[in-house]
C-alpha cells in the first residue's frame, strides 16, 4: 500500500469508524465495529503492516496519522461503550422497578402485657431507691396471710365469702394470698434488720367477675424497718414514689386502719378521669384510691423476733390493675383478662 | 353508717355544710364515702287542709277534694280517701316535684275531672315505705307550710364509712364526737329527762344473768301504759334516712337511741314474758327459735339467748322472736340494754348467716358504759311518743369493766412521726375528742380510754390519734438513707429474660384467670386427682387451681377466634400448682400458644401457622435466654398430635413440651386450623441458662463452604443427620439444612437432606484438608444414620 493510499484508507476508516460507533445501538455492535476497525483483518492493520514500505517522512507522517486516527476512534469507542453500558443499567434497574410503599416484611411483633409494664416501672423506680425486689408463694397459710399480719381470726376478711381457700386434705389453712404482706413476715423471718424491700405479685378475693373486679388482681408490698424509721420517712417515700410515677399530679394521705399497721394511712391520687370533680371512676369521691400503708404494728415485729423499742418500720401495699386501667384508659377490667390481641398490639409501642 | 346531718348537728352544731364538714372528717381518718341528698327529689310540696271530700262522679276508685292551701283552693282526684275534711294533708300543686317521681307534676283530667297535682303517701314523700294512704299531718301545721321544712325533709346525709376497729363511728353521737374534733365545736352532752313513777322496776321484773362472761353487763328498765302510737314523723324521716324503717313509737324509739348512741337495744311485751323474768343464757343444744324474720332457728351451747322462765325469746344481740315481741296490744314494756362480748355475738350471727343492725354493732365492740344512758333515753323518747310512764330505777346485773389505761411516752410518740411532740400536744389532742389524760411525768402521758374507744390500747394507738388529728398533710416528709443498693430476685431477673425472649419471639404477653374447670385439667393432659381444689371456688364450674398455662392461652385463643381474629401468638408466664408431699406444690412455667397466619404484612408473604412456627419460636426464645443445647425428643402425649409433637430436653432434664395441638383436642375446643403451642418450666430452663459471654472463639479467616446431599430413611430425624455431620470432624463448623426432597426419583421411604456446611480452622483450609473433612463426613453420615452420601 502506498502513503497515498494508506492516507485514504486512514480517512476512510476514520469516517467509517466514527458512523458505526456512534450508530452503534447496544455493546454487542460497538464491539463488532471496534473488531472490524482494529481487528488483524482491518484496514487499519494493513496500513500499519505497509509503514515499513514507506519513506522516512511519508512513513512518520502516516504513522502519526494513523496513531491519530486509532486514538480518536478509541475514545470515541470509550465514550459510546460508557453510554451504552449507563443505557443498560439503567434498563436493568428500571426492570427492577418496585413500588416502594407496598407493606414492608415484618418480624412478628412481640408485646408486654399492660400490667408488667406498669410493674416494671414501679419496681424500677423502687429498685433505684435502694429496695430489694422479693418473691413468694400464691398460695398461703392463714399464719403468713392473717396472723402474723395481726390479723384476728374473727376478721371479717378471713372469711370464706371474702377471701378464697383451697381444699387440700390435711391443710385446711391453705388459701389463696388475699395480700402481698405475706411477704413481710416472709422477708423479716429470714433477716435481720435494715430491711428494704418490695414484693409484686398476683393476690386473690372471693370476688364476681365484673367490669370493675376480678377475683385475682395485682399488688406492690413494701417494707422498710430499721432503727429510726419514722411516719414522716413513709411521707415521703409515698411522695417521692408518686412523683416518679404519676408526675405533678396530687396524691393525699389519710388516716386509715390496717391491723397489721398503725398508725395506718391510706393515699390516693386526684381521680385520672375526673380531676377531682367525681365521677363512677373514683367513686363520685373525686379521688382515687392507690394504697394503703402504715407504721409496722409493733405486734407483727415482735412476732418475727424484732425489737418493736429498737427497730421501726413501715410497710405499704397498693394494686396497680386499676392503676393500669387509669393509665391506659382501659374501660373493662375483664380487658387485661382476654387475650384480644387487638387490645395487647396497642402495648407494643411501651418501653 | 348513714348520718343525717341535722341530727348530728344535735350534737356538735357547726356552721359547716356537708361538703366542707365531710372535708374535715376524711382528713382526720372519718371516710365520709358519699354526701347523699335523699330529698333533693322533693319541691314545692305545701301542708293544705281538705275542706270537701266527694265521690267522684264516673270512678269508683276516685275521690275528689277540695283543699285551702293558704293561697286559695286547689281541686284534686285521689286514689285512696283515708283522709276527711278538716284533715291537714302534703299538697303537691302543679309544677313541684316530690322524690318518687322524675318529672314535676301537673295538671290531669282524671275521669273527666281536673286533678290539679296530688296528695300524698309517707312513701310519695320519701319518708317511710308507707303508701297505703295519704300522709295525715300534725295539726299544728298552717296551710301553705313547705312540708319540707316542716318535717325536715330538706336534710343532707354523710355516709361514713365505718372500719372495723371503731365501732364508736356506728352511731350518730360518734361522728359527732368526731367532727367536733376536727371542727372544734363543742359538744352538746344528752341528758334525758325521766318523768318517773313511784313503782320501782325491781319490783315488776326480775333480771339474772347465767353467762357473766358473754353478757358483762344486762340492764332493763320498764314503761307502764305505754299506747300503740306512731313516732313523729320527722322521726320517721331520719329513720329512713339512715337506713331503717319506721315500725311504732316503742320500736321506733329503741332505733331511734341505737342510731344515736350506738346501743342496740330491745323492747319485751312485758306480760309475755313468763314470770316476768329475764334470763340470759347459753341456748340447749338443738334449741329451737322463731326469729323476727320468721326463720326457724337451731341454736347450739354456743349461742347466747334472751329468755324468760319457761323459753327463749331472743339470740342475745343479734334477733328477737315473735314471743314476747311488742305489739299494738303491748301496754307495759321491759327495754333492754345491754352488753355482749362482742366475739360470741360475731360467731353466732356468722353461723346463722344472720346480721342485723344490733348484732354488727355488738360484734364490732358496744360500749359497756353507755347502756344506762341508752336505755334513759330510749324510755323518755318512748313515754314522749307512745305515752306510758317509766317505773322507778332499772333492774341491773354486772358492771362495766375499768377502762384502759394507755401510757404513751413524748419521746417515743416524737420518734415515731419525725416530729417534736410534748406531753401537752397528746393531751390537746385527747382534750379535742373529749377523752380524759394524765401527766405522769415529762415523759409519760396516760389516756383513759373510755368504753366506747376499744381501739385505744398500746402506744402506738396514741401516736395515731395524734397524727390524725393534726392532720397527716402537716406532719413532715423525709426519705430514709437506705444503706444498700437496689436489685431484684433472681427469680424475678429470670421471668424478666423469659418476657423478653419470648417478646423477641413474636409473642405477646397476656393473663389469664388461674381457675380451671374438671375439662380443662383433662385438657392440659393432667389429672384431677393432682389438682388443686378450692373450696369456695369463685366460678363454680372451674374448681381446680390451674395445673397448666395452656387451658388459658386456648381460652384466649378461643376469645380471639370469637372476635373474629384469625391469628394470634400470645404467651403468658405465670405459677401452677398441684398436689405435693407438703400440701401443695406451686412452680412457675412460661407458655405460648398460636393459631392462624402468619404474614409479614408483605403481600404473599404469608402461610399458616404449623409446628414449626411454634418450634422456631422456642428455638429463639431458648436462645435468648442462653440455653445452648436443647433438643426436641419423643411425642409430647395428649393434648398434642403424636406426629407433630415432643418432649422438651435440655441436657437431660425434660424442660417442657411442644406440639400441635390433637386434631380432636382442637376440634373440641371449636379452633379452626392448626393450633401449635409449648409449655417450659422456669426453674428447669433457668437452671441451663449460661449468660457467659465470650468472643474468643468467633473465626478470623474465611470458611470453606460445600453442599453435600444424603439420602436416609424417612424415619430419620433431621437433626441426627446434622448431629452426625457436626460430629464427623473438628474441622465442620457450621451445617445448614436447605432442602428436604422426597418421592420421585428416590425410592419410597426415603429423603434427601441437602446441607450447606462450613468449614474453618484458625487459618486458610487447603482443597485436600475440606475433600477429607467432606468424606470423613460421608463415613459418620453413613455409619450413625445409614446415609447414602449423594453429591458434594
Amino acid at each position: 500500500m502506498d502513503a497515498a493510499n494508506a492516507r485514504r484508507t486512514l480517512e476512510d476508516e476514520e469516517r467509517r469508524g466514527l458512523a458505526e460507533i456512534g450508530s452503534a445501538a447496544d455493546l454487542t455492535t460497538l464491539e463488532a465495529a471496534e473488531t472490524s476497525l482494529f481487528g488483524r483483518k482491518s484496514a487499519f492493520q494493513e496500513v500499519q503492516r505497509s509503514l515499513g514500505s514507506l519513506g522516512d517522512d511519508e512513513r512518520r507522517e502516516i504513522g502519526r496519522r494513523t496513531n491519530e486516527v486509532r486514538d480518536g476512534l478509541r475514545r470515541a469507542i470509550a465514550a459510546r461503550r460508557e453510554a451504552l453500558e449507563a443505557d443498560r443499567e439503567r434498563q436493568l434497574l428500571d426492570a427492577d422497578r418496585v413500588d416502594v410503599t407496598l407493606p414492608g416484611r415484618r418480624p412478628r411483633p412481640g408485646s408486654l402485657h399492660p400490667l408488667t409494664i406498669v410493674e416494671y416501672e414501679i419496681v424500677e423506680i423502687f429498685t433505684s431507691m435502694g429496695y430489694r425486689v422479693v418473691e413468694g408463694p400464691e398460695v398461703e397459710t392463714e399464719y403468713y396471710n392473717f396472723d402474723a399480719l395481726n390479723i384476728p381470726p374473727e376478721h371479717p376478711a378471713r372469711r370464706v365469702s371474702d377471701s378464697i381457700y383451697l381444699d387440700v386434705a390435711g391443710h385446711a389453712d391453705l388459701l389463696l394470698r388475699t395480700e402481698t404482706s405475706a411477704m413481710q413476715i416472709r422477708t423479716m423471718e429470714k433477716q435481720r434488720p435494715p430491711v428494704y424491700v418490695i414484693a409484686p405479685g398476683r393476690v386473690y378475693r372471693n370476688e364476681d367477675v365484673t367490669a370493675k373486679n376480678m377475683p385475682v388482681f395485682h399488688q406492690v408490698e413494701g417494707l422498710a424497718v430499721d432503727e429510726g424509721i419514722t411516719f414522716a420517712d413513709l411521707k415521703g417515700t409515698l411522695e417521692a414514689f408518686y412523683q416518679a410515677l404519676l408526675g405533678d399530679r396530687r396524691v393525699r394521705f389519710t388516716p386509715s386502719f390496717f391491723p397489721f399497721v398503725e398508725p395506718g394511712l391510706s393515699a390516693g391520687a386526684l381521680c385520672f378521669v375526673c380531676d377531682g370533680t367525681g365521677c363512677p371512676t373514683c367513686g363520685f369521691e373525686g379521688w382515687f384510691e392507690m394504697m394503703g400503708a402504715g407504721m409496722v404494728h409493733p405486734n407483727v415485729l415482735r412476732g418475727v423476733g424484732y425489737d418493736p423499742e429498737r427497730y421501726t418500720g413501715f410497710a405499704f401495699g397498693g394494686g396497680y390493675d386499676r392503676l393500669a386501667m387509669a393509665r391506659f384508659n382501659i374501660p373493662d377490667i375483664r380487658m387485661l383478662w382476654e387475650g384480644d390481641v387487638r387490645f395487647l398490639g396497642r402495648f407494643e409501642a411501651a418501653r | 353508717m348513714k348520718v343525717p346531718l341535722s341530727w348530728l348537728r344535735e350534737f356538735c352544731p357547726t356552721d359547716l355544710d356537708a361538703e366542707d364538714l365531710a372535708e374535715r372528717l376524711n382528713v382526720a381518718g372519718v371516710h365520709v364515702e358519699k354526701i347523699l341528698r335523699p330529698w333533693a327529689g322533693l319541691s314545692g310540696v305545701i301542708v293544705a287542709r281538705v275542706k270537701g271530700k266527694r265521690p267522684h262522679p264516673k270512678s269508683e276508685k276516685l275521690t275528689l277534694a277540695t283543699l285551702e292551701t293558704g293561697n286559695g283552693e286547689a281541686y284534686i282526684a285521689a286514689g285512696v280517701a283515708n283522709w276527711e275534711p278538716g284533715d291537714l294533708v302534703p299538697y303537691a300543686p302543679p309544677g313541684s316535684r316530690v322524690p318518687v317521681l322524675d318529672v314535676p307534676l301537673g295538671v290531669k283530667r282524671m275521669g273527666g275531672e281536673e286533678s290539679q297535682g296530688m296528695i300524698c303517701s309517707p312513701h310519695e314523700l320519701g319518708i317511710s315505705a308507707d303508701h297505703g294512704g295519704i300522709l295525715i299531718l300534725p295539726t299544728d301545721l298552717a296551710p301553705g307550710a313547705d312540708v319540707a321544712v316542716a318535717l325536715g325533709l330538706d336534710d343532707v346525709v354523710l355516709d361514713v364509712e365505718v372500719e372495723p376497729n371503731r365501732p364508736d363511728l356506728m352511731s350518730v353521737l360518734g361522728v359527732a364526737r368526731e367532727a367536733s374534733a376536727a371542727t372544734g365545736t363543742k359538744l352538746v352532752a344528752l341528758d334525758p329527762v325521766l318523768d318517773e313513777i313511784a313503782e320501782t322496776a325491781p319490783s315488776a321484773a326480775t333480771v339474772e344473768v347465767v353467762d357473766l362472761q358473754r353478757c358483762p353487763r344486762y340492764l332493763a328498765r320498764v314503761v307502764r301504759g305505754a299506747g300503740d302510737a306512731s313516732s313523729p314523723l320527722r322521726v320517721q324521716a331520719r329513720l329512713t334516712a339512715a337506713g331503717m324503717r319506721p315500725v311504732s313509737a316503742v320500736v321506733d324509739a329503741t332505733n331511734y337511741v341505737m342510731l344515736e348512741l350506738g346501743q342496740p337495744m330491745h323492747p319485751f311485751d312485758l306480760d309475755q314474758l313468763d314470770g316476768n323474768a329475764i334470763v340470759v343464757r347459753r341456748a340447749s343444744q338443738g334449741e329451737r327459735l322463731e326469729t323476727l324474720d320468721g326463720v326457724e332457728r337451731v341454736l347450739d351451747a354456743e349461742d347466747l339467748v334472751i329468755a324468760d322462765r319457761s323459753v327463749a325469746v331472743g339470740i342475745a344481740g343479734v334477733m328477737g322472736s315473735a314471743r314476747a315481741e311488742v305489739s299494738p296490744a303491748t301496754t307495759d314494756v321491759l327495754l333492754e340494754s345491754a352488753y355482749f362480748e362482742r366475739k360470741g355475738i360475731l360467731f353466732t350471727a356468722r353461723r346463722l348467716h344472720l346480721s342485723t343492725e344490733a348484732s354488727m354493732r355488738f360484734e364490732r365492740g358496744a360500749d359497756p358504759e353507755g347502756v344506762g344512758l341508752a336505755a334513759d333515753r330510749a324510755i323518755s323518747l318512748m313515754t314522749e311518743w307512745a305515752g306510758g310512764a317509766p317505773l322507778l330505777g332499772s333492774l341491773e346485773v354486772g358492771e362495766a369493766p375499768p377502762r384502759a389505761r394507755v401510757s404513751a411516752r413524748p419521746s417515743r410518740v416524737s420518734k415515731y412521726l419525725g416530729l417534736t411532740i410534748g406531753a401537752g400536744d397528746i393531751r390537746q389532742a385527747f382534750d379535742r375528742l373529749g377523752i380524759s389524760t394524765e401527766e405522769v411525768h415529762d415523759d409519760e402521758v396516760v389516756v383513759e380510754a373510755p368504753g366506747y374507744r376499744p381501739d385505744l390500747r398500746i402506744e402506738e394507738d396514741v401516736v395515731e390519734e395524734v397524727a390524725r388529728l393534726l392532720g397527716y398533710d402537716s406532719l413532715p416528709s423525709t426519705i430514709p438513707r437506705i444503706p444498700q443498693a437496689g436489685g431484684v430476685a433472681p427469680t424475678y431477673a429470670f421471668r424478666r429474660r423469659v418476657r423478653d425472649a419470648l417478646v423477641r419471639a413474636g409473642l405477646r404477653e397476656t393473663l389469664s384467670l388461674p381457675f380451671v374447670s374438671t375439662d380443662e385439667v383433662h385438657l392440659a393432659g393432667d389429672d384431677p386427682q393432682h389438682a388443686v381444689r378450692l373450696l369456695n371456688p369463685v366460678e363454680g364450674d372451674r374448681p381446680y387451681l390451674r395445673t397448666s398455662l395452656l387451658p388459658g392461652l386456648l381460652r384466649a385463643l378461643q376469645v380471639n377466634q370469637t372476635h373474629r381474629v384469625e391469628s394470634a401468638a400470645l404467651y403468658e408466664v405465670g405459677h401452677v400448682f398441684a398436689l405435693g408431699a407438703d400440701g401443695v406444690r406451686e412452680t412457675e412455667r412460661a407458655a405460648a400458644a398460636m393459631m392462624g397466619p402468619v404474614s409479614s404484612g408483605h403481600p404473599g408473604d404469608r402461610h399458616p401457622a404449623d409446628f414449626f412456627d411454634g418450634s422456631g419460636a422456642l428455638g429463639a426464645t431458648l436462645e435468648v435466654l442462653g440455653v445452648r443445647v436443647w433438643r426436641l425428643g419423643e411425642p409430647g402425649g395428649w393434648p398434642f398430635h403424636p406426629g407433630r409433637s415432643a418432649v422438651i430436653r435440655i441436657g437431660d432434664d425434660e424442660a417442657g413440651v411442644i406440639g400441635e395441638l390433637h386434631p380432636r383436642a382442637a376440634e373440641h375446643l371449636e379452633l379452626p386450623g392448626r393450633v401449635t403451642a409449648f409449655e417450659l418450666d422456669a426453674e428447669t430452663v433457668s437452671r441451663h441458662v449460661s449468660q457467659d459471654i465470650s468472643v474468643e472463639d468467633v473465626p478470623r479467616f474465611p470458611p470453606a463452604v460445600r453442599d453435600l446431599a444424603f439420602v436416609v430413611d424417612e424415619t430419620v430425624p433431621a437433626a441426627e443427620v446434622a448431629a452426625a455431620i457436626r460430629g464427623a470432624g473438628t474441622l465442620v463448623y457450621a451445617a445448614e439444612l436447605f432442602d428436604v426432597f422426597s418421592g420421585s426419583p428416590l425410592p419410597t421411604g426415603k429423603k434427601n437432606l441437602a446441607y450447606t456446611v462450613e468449614f474453618r480452622t484458625d487459618r486458610t483450609l487447603t482443597n485436600e484438608e475440606v475433600d477429607e473433612a467432606v468424606a470423613a463426613i460421608a463415613a459418620s453420615v453413613r455409619e450413625r444414620v445409614a446415609g447414602e452420601f449423594r453429591a458434594g
